[in-house]
């Protein structure tokens, strides 16, 4: 049997967590009845790869077929493998917005194969609207590598595309291929990336609970509260509530997305009236500031909340989910929030 | 802090040593009492009494002149995790080799206890060396470096394979306090600093050992915030000779979930906002940049400095956070002990800063 395609195998069963094995090989609808209860679960994973071997060099897998159920629990049940990194369609044509799926699925497999010779590619439907492209790429002198392939996820008649394990030489093709087929006239880089694919998604498309500004922002108070001590109570309360409000008019409400990091890069003048010498520098003072955190958006509420950041958020923070981005740099010329005092 | 004289179990026979002992009145003083009188009079020791050192003077020294080369590379570029140590009892320097023979006895028993019959072939012998690193100390009041390797077949090396160097510690004490030095009994050698790397079950074999043999105590050693600040400001200070490339902090927010900031400055900006921030100098210019003595004050404005920028775009108060770590080309430094010095010219600098850390850490 083919070598790769035995690597290829070893790979695919190895990234499946041992206890989602059974569900994904059931699915498997190459497997029969009796070929499905001949696996033993309890062996390791390499005795059950081997094993897989022997039933698939009866009746002879193609790479294809070999990938196609992969595919969906390869990455659909598990997208927080990796780094995915969201681009954003620009300028779109007339018909963009009528674009639906099959014509897409025609448009991209042909496009994307008049610009490069051997390429794999595996389109399929998920049940939330979006179009998941499983891409294996090869070149002119060797055949499709399926050991690295890049996923794309793209929400029809939304300019959003996501993109993950992508090199640099793929991008442009890729790009080409995207552009054409969707009938938009160029991409570019959202600024937006992080490991859990539905968290930037749901920056990006909004999908989180938002808090808008009101008036009149008093929650019901609750009856039986447990309260430390009345005095300091009453006079943090107005303040809590102020810097809660605010905050979650900042970041939302509820549930937040997952986002992992976010990169400024700071290229402003130092200003500080105490230290003369430094702010009458010409140069700007370069810094990288990185926010981390398992859940980003959380935190940076949470320390708006507790007075840790003072309120009202600056726009330098409130950016991330108002332009839903995670990187950005800033210059004193910059729009927004450049030169604060 | 007095302490009592319970080191009387440990009093040598010889009645003239006790005889002078007690002469100079020398119960043996804290590190802390020899700071500050105030200490003495309360039950508890000055706080203030209790600080590094608020000025000190930075020098690079080319050590390569001092100190064998090869001893110094194997103490460069590798991280290293901090304890300090109480005074250790009758160790000599003399007496290596044989303190080589009984740790590595120790280290073989311990690791035979539990096993009833005799393995066949599984046994890993430990070969342990002791040696000095010599012209480390600044003063001739510190004692010399002492340099623990161990080195042991790995786990499944065939015949012929050498033994690998598997966990590797040194002691030492650079520019130690010599008010506390001079305090002590004859006996005690103050080697205050302890680094360890490699396996942690054979760090923790190593100290009780040394604790069995020298009844002597160890305790992990935290770099505090105001310690890591002056290594970043001694880093920086030193951009103009060898490039930090790069002055990195890494804060920890108390928010839940916990935020990490990590707040990397240019160099050359870092190097001028330091300039910036340096008093005058009132001596005279012959002295060179580098010699100059730093103040406490200015790597607070320094850090100030840093902060306000940081706060000036996101209205966010980094002194709410903890300082957790500092790093640069010249080396890095974590709050939770771990050190890395990558620069041999500035290891005399770095290890007296953390001296004096360990000596204040120490209990007694």
């Amino acid at each position: 049997m083919d070598n790769t395609v035995k690597r290829l195998l070893e790979r695919l069963v190895r990234r499946i967590p041992s206890r989602m094995l059974k569900t994904t090989l059931d699915k498997w609808s190459r497997l029969t009845a009796t070929q499905r209860q001949s696996i033993d679960y309890t062996e390791s994973k390499w005795a059950l790869t081997e094993k897989l071997l022997a039933i698939c060099e009866v009746f002879g897998c193609s790479l294809t077929v070999l990938v196609s159920p992969w595919f969906h629990t390869d990455v659909i049940e598990n997208p927080n493998l990796g780094m995915w990194h969201a681009f954003q369609l620009m300028d779109p044509q007339d018909d963009a917005h009528s674009v639906e799926l099959t014509q897409f699925k025609e448009q991209f497999k042909s496009h994307l194969s008049e610009l490069i010779r051997h390429v794999s590619i595996k389109i399929k439907k998920h049940t939330d609207e979006a179009v998941w492209i499983r891409i294996a790429w090869g070149d002119t002198f060797s055949r499709p590598n399926h050991l690295k392939p890049t996923y794309v996820v793209h929400y029809l008649q939304t300019p959003y595309v996501f993109l993950s394990s992508l090199t640099s030489k793929q991008k442009p093709l890729l790009s080409q291929a995207l552009v054409l087929s969707t009938r938009y006239q160029a991409i570019k880089d959202a600024n937006l990336s992080g490991r859990k694919l539905t968290a930037i998604r749901d920056l990006l498309m909004k999908q989180y609970l938002q808090v808008f500004p009101t008036k009149f922002p008093s929650p019901l108070a609750e009856r039986n509260r447990v309260v430390s001590n009345l005095h300091i109570e009453k006079e943090q309360a107005g303040s809590a509530a102020n810097r809660h409000q605010m905050a979650c008019e900042a970041f939302g409400d509820g549930l937040l997305p997952q986002l992992q990091s976010a990169v400024y890069k700071l290229e402003t003048k130092f200003r500080d009236h105490t230290n003369k010498t430094m702010t009458e520098r010409d140069e700007p003072f370069r810094c990288v500031v990185k926010f981390a955190s398992t859940n980003l958006l959380e935190s940076l509420r949470h320390s708006a909340s507790s007075g840790v950041a003072s309120t009202p958020v600056t726009p330098l923070l409130s950016s991330v989910p108002l332009k839903g981005k995670n990187y950005f740099v800033i210059t004193d010329n910059g729009p927004g929030p450049s030169s604060q005092k | 802090m007095e302490r009592p004289q319970n080191s009387v179990v440990r009093t040598p026979i010889d009645s003239i040593v006790a005889q002078r002992r007690s002469k100079n009145k020398s119960y043996r003083q804290s590190y802390r009492s020899c700071l500050g009188a105030a200490s003495r009079l309360g039950h508890t020791p000055g706080w203030t009494a209790r600080r590094l050192n608020t000025s000190r003077r930075t020098k690079s020294h080319n050590i390569t002149e001092k100190v064998n080369p090869e001893d110094l590379a194997l103490l460069v570029k590798t991280e290293w995790q901090l304890s300090y140590v109480t005074p250790l009892y009758q160790f000599r320097h003399t007496q290596l080799r044989s303190y080589s023979r009984q740790l590595s006895a120790f280290i073989t028993a311990e690791k035979q206890q539990g096993l009833a019959v005799e393995v066949e072939g599984a046994q890993t012998s430990f070969r342990v060396s002791f040696s000095v690193v010599q012209g480390l100390g600044e003063t001739d009041d510190d004692a010399e470096t002492v340099l623990v390797q161990i080195h042991s077949k790995p786990v499944f090396a065939g015949k012929d394979e050498a033994q690998k160097l598997v966990w590797s510690g040194w002691l030492t004490c650079i520019n130690g306090n010599p008010e506390y030095l001079h305090s002590l009994p004859k006996d005690f050698t103050c080697l205050p600093l302890f680094g360890s790397r490699g396996a942690e079950n054979l760090t923790s074999l190593v100290k009780s050992w040394f604790q069995q043999t020298f009844d002597c105590c160890f305790g992990p050693l935290e770099i505090n915030q105001t310690c890591l600040q002056w290594l970043a400001a001694l880093w920086t200070n030193c951009h103009i000779e060898s490039s930090i490339q790069h002055l990195k902090m890494i804060w920890t927010l108390p928010v839940e979930p916990p935020l990490q900031i990590t707040y990397t400055v240019n160099p050359q900006d870092a190097w001028e906002l330091w300039n910036s921030v340096r008093t005058p100098s009132l001596e005279s210019r012959e002295e060179e940049e580098t010699a100059r003595s730093i103040d406490i004050e200015e790597v607070t404005r320094f850090m100030q400095g840093l902060m306000s920028h940081f706060y000036r775009h996101f209205r966010l108060d980094l002194s709410a956070g903890r300082l957790s770590q500092v790093s640069s080309a010249l080396g890095s430094a974590k709050f939770s002990g771990r050190v890395k010095m990558s620069n041999s010219r500035y290891v005399l600098t770095t290890l007296s800063l953390l001296t004096e850390c360990a000596l204040l850490k120490m209990p007694i």
